[in-house]
């Protein structure tokens, strides 16, 4: 005590309030091996081959191809390519061809070694308009589309060996259990990932259970992972549990079935369009989820989503509307066992009667238009866009010189067709056990769950 | 072909920011006293060059207005602080006016210019919206690359743990040895995945000697570590999951790895005697504590718990991430970071378990308090921090407060050899890159 004198009693006191601030601590600073995880899932696919484009896109099937098989390479979060079964990559021919080098030493989880011949066939098997082929130490890929990268980072065209009965096969982290198509898929650890093992033994995937179902399972420790609907996200936060969102990258659209026809059909949509109060369905309907858009990127992809107006304008609306003599009444289409669904497309019917147009809801196959949720396939906002030109039945996007006001023209140009009309942009969101540790969401919405652990449940 | 690139690069001219603000300075008669007031604040602030994306936005305007009046209104959408914020609407005001534009009220104004300073997630997007009589808006913009951000400081209590960092780069660090020091370290060893990289300080700044690849035939594992141990006849070796490599001394120095599941040693080596021809003061201490070497799993990030020789009759211990140990009168106590989240403490005749909530662990042997200590990592919510602990009897008391890594997480805690510091690795989880520090523990304040 001489030693310290009154220091030591500073020091003791602080002591105090370190060993108290040390038990609220988490010793969990290094990952640990081991353990199952458990994860829910709404959407049923049937087909895990990341090339199979009967099946829809979707950030669950995203999700999935993404534990299994690897791309070239990946997009980070800053929008930046990085390697991955590509070691490096340079453009030819005056930009008409990209040469990309396949990384030396992986194998694929049946232990046959990937080879620039495997990647090319995987390549032109998920893309039979490309021309891809093996030379020597890479592929060769003659495309001049200027996002090839971007393209290449799509899960779509992850890298598989397909067996003699068409199963792929992948270099990725987990390898495949069991699989029970639309079900249940159990994966395990591959051992000689050649990014290294990953942390978890074992992931379980349940496939096809409702939201509330899974955030049951969630509270009754039967999962650890599983998603939030929309509208659940707030009252999940609010709860305390961890929630993980990504950013907004699904679009909650109006997509008509045909062109416009005529030059009242065309002031009838602008009606229309001016007349979906955005942000009511919003603060109501999706209790603060998502943001009221009038634009098809969302503003943290392009950066200029504010320039379309999204509040109603009843005026311009009923202006509209005005200088038509025939209103018809239009189907409106939804997905009939989506109850948020039908509650929206009942409020956008509502606003519509206010401008004096009329919308007759219907959860038929066959309307004028649809309410439709569109995934952006990526975080590059050219391939975002032609995801949804795609999606919506739209004319290609073009794609002249790659800056962000030729970006803008090419979403103006869409938007002008009238077959699209923007709602909402959606995050898809995440609810987690306090056990599962260092997982996230890639920026294309997908998990991340390679370097994911289970940690030690607290007494 | 290859990367998407939004508008035509940006000329990397660093226009001087004195230019910048006598410029916007002149362009609104701001007196001179406060040209050097803006001057010294802008020198403050991590300023960037804006002027090229300022010109190529005023020029897309001309191009729509023409010279002429035009009310201009700006707002801030982005991260950008308010100051940035005003540098660039000053720098497209002085950019307009050079092309002819007259800056008017709303009433006089021939075109209305909304200026938004956006952003998308790969750069900064700047979006003028043109309004001219009623009719639709004409929209331009550009887009500017995002600069790089910075990191803050800390502060120390007394009896406290101090940090001094070593080195920082994006690939992950394994561990760093300092290979000579003067009053600072002046030539270090830094073990990182595939190579040890030899710098030296020269000339004011780090200089590469030399790089020496790891050879391994094993994919590595996940949350890999490595630690570099001086030896006696050569410089030191590097452990790593399944391989160690030797450096050998010599013109050019050349690194021998092999493929084995040798013991990592656990004692830090000048703490167990005998001398090391590379490592500044490491078994010059007066103080020789018995080796203790463990098993490390090659596919994994932990030690297996058989430890050789053992302590006394204990050769093995429930699998563990770290330990430390702390030197009483007539024996060794052992602390174990269990991989089950308990710290075991280990003497050879008891062993008990002590749920401490610790992560990494090392012991340094200083003159303050009982003359060793522990310095054991923590996470704590936005980041991890470590403290340092005596162990009068078998339970810990804190004699520093935590020292904190801003928000980073600790990825390494060694003991260097000398012992009487570590080396801690910490990942910044902001720009990712990775941080060597030297700790140590300072005793009179």
């Amino acid at each position: 005590m001489k030693r310290f004198g009154w220091r030591w009693f500073v020091v003791n006191s602080m002591v105090v309030s370190v060993l108290v601030a040390t038990s609220a601590a988490n010793a969990e600073t290094r990952p640990q091996y081991g353990g199952v995880l458990h994860v829910a899932m709404h959407a049923s696919p049937t087909s895990l081959d990341p090339a199979d484009r009967a099946q829809p896109d979707s950030f669950a099937r995203h999700s999935l191809t993404m534990l299994m098989f690897d791309t070239l390479v990946t997009v980070d979060e800053n929008g930046h390519v990085q390697p991955s079964l590509a070691t490096s990559w340079q453009a030819l021919a005056g930009g008409q061809r990209g040469q990309l080098r396949i990384r030396r030493g992986v194998k694929f989880n049946d232990g046959t070694p990937l080879t620039p011949e495997i990647a090319a066939s995987s390549l032109r098997a998920a893309n039979p308009s490309w021309n891809v082929a093996a030379d020597a130490d890479s592929v060769v890929i003659d495309i001049s589309d200027q996002n090839l990268l971007e393209q290449l980072a799509l899960p779509r065209n992850a890298i598989a060996k397909r067996t003699a009965d068409n199963r792929p096969i992948g270099t990725g982290p987990f390898h495949i259990v069991d699989w029970q198509p639309g079900k249940k898929l159990a994966l395990a650890a591959e051992d000689n990932c050649w990014r290294g093992r990953p942390f978890l033994d074992a992931v379980e995937i349940e496939m096809g259970r409702g939201f509330r179902e899974q955030m049951t399972a969630l509270q009754l420790g039967k999962a650890d992972l599983v998603e939030v609907a929309p509208e659940q996200t707030h009252r999940v936060s609010l709860d305390g549990r961890r929630l993980v969102s990504s950013n907004p990258i699904e679009l909650w659209a109006l997509v008509f079935t045909r062109a416009v026809a005529s030059a009242d059909e065309k002031l009838l949509r602008d009606a229309l369009a001016s007349s979906v109060e955005r942000g009511s369905m919003r603060s109501v309907l999706l209790q603060g989820a998502g943001q009221p858009t009038a634009s098809l990127l969302p503003n943290w992809m392009s950066g200029y989503g504010f320039v379309f107006p999204a509040d109603a304008d009843l005026t311009r609306a009923r202006h509209a509307r005005e200088q038509v003599r025939t209103i018809p009444t239009w189907t409106v289409g939804y997905d009939g066992t989506d109850l948020l669904a039908r509650v929206l497309v009942e409020r956008i019917a509502l606003n519509a009667k206010d401008a004096g147009l009329w919308l007759q809801p219907t959860s038929t196959t066959k309307a004028d238009l649809r309410l439709v949720r569109i995934p952006l396939v990526s975080s590059d906002p050219w391939i975002a866009l032609a995801g949804v030109a795609t999606l919506a039945e739209i004319s290609a996007v073009k794609n002249p010189g790659g800056s962000v006001e030729d970006l803008y023209a090419s979403e103006n140009a869409l938007l002008a067709m009238q077959r699209v009309i923007p709602l909402l942009h959606l995050p898809v969101s995440y609810a987690s056990s306090p056990t599962l540790k260092n997982w996230g969401l890639r920026p294309d919405g997908s998990w991340a769950l390679a370097d994911a652990w289970l940690g030690i449940d607290k007494p | 072909m290859l990367h998407a690139v939004y508008n035509s690069a940006i000329p990397n001219v660093f226009t001087s920011l004195v230019d910048r603000v006598l410029r916007s300075a002149s362009s609104f008669r701001i007196v001179v006293p406060l040209s050097y007031l803006l001057l010294g604040m802008a020198f403050a602030a991590h300023a960037a060059d804006w002027s090229g994306p300022e010109q190529q936005l005023a020029g897309k305007i001309v191009a729509v207005t023409g010279p002429g009046a035009v009310t201009l209104t700006a707002e801030n959408r982005s991260s950008l602080g308010k100051r940035d914020s005003e540098v660039i609407q000053n720098g497209l005001r002085s950019a307009l006016g050079g092309l002819g534009i007259r800056f008017v009220n709303a009433e006089q104004a021939a075109a209305t210019v909304v200026l938004s300073l956006s952003e998308n997630q790969s750069s900064y997007v700047w979006v003028a919206q043109i309004r001219q009589g009623a009719g639709e808006a004409v929209v331009v913009m550009v887009s500017a690359p995002r600069p790089e951000g910075s990191t803050a400081t800390h502060e120390t209590v007394p009896l406290s743990l101090r940090k001094i960092s070593l080195w920082t780069q994006d690939d992950a660090i394994l561990d760093v040895a300092v290979l000579e020091e003067n009053t600072v370290p002046t030539h270090i060893a830094v073990l990182d995945a595939e190579k040890v990289t030899l710098y030296r300080w020269q000339s004011g700044k780090w200089q590469q000697e030399q790089a020496l690849g790891i050879v391994h035939a094993r994919p590595w594992p996940r949350d890999l570590r490595g630690r570099l141990v001086p030896a006696k006849d050569h410089l030191f070796d590097a452990y790593l999951p399944g391989v160690v490599c030797r450096l050998a001394a010599g013109a050019p120095l050349t690194l021998n790895c092999r493929e084995t599941d040798d013991p990592w040693p656990l004692v830090a080596a000048g703490l167990s005697g005998g001398n090391f021809s590379g490592f500044p003061g490491a078994g010059s201490t007066p103080t020789s504590v018995s080796p203790l070497g463990a098993f490390y799993a090659s596919t994994r990030n932990f030690f297996t718990g058989v430890l050789t020789p053992g302590i006394s009759k204990s050769t093995t211990v429930p699998k563990f991430y770290s330990a430390a140990f702390l030197p009483r009168d007539k024996y060794l106590l052992w602390l174990f970071a269990s991989t089950d989240g308990h710290v075991r403490m280990v003497d050879g005749v008891s062993d008990q378990v002590a749920r401490l909530d610790w992560g990494e662990l090392a012991s340094v042997k200083t003159a303050c308090g009982a003359g060793w200590q522990v310095l054991a990592a923590s996470s704590e919510g936005t980041g991890d921090s470590v403290h340092t602990y005596e162990f009068p009897d078998r339970d810990p008391v804190a004699v520093s407060a935590a020292i904190d890594f801003q928000g980073g997480a600790i990825t390494a805690l060694w003991t260097e050899a000398k012992g009487d510091t570590a080396i801690a690795v910490v990942r910044n989880r902001e720009t990712r890159s990775y941080e060597a520090f030297r700790l140590a523990v300072v005793c009179s304040q």
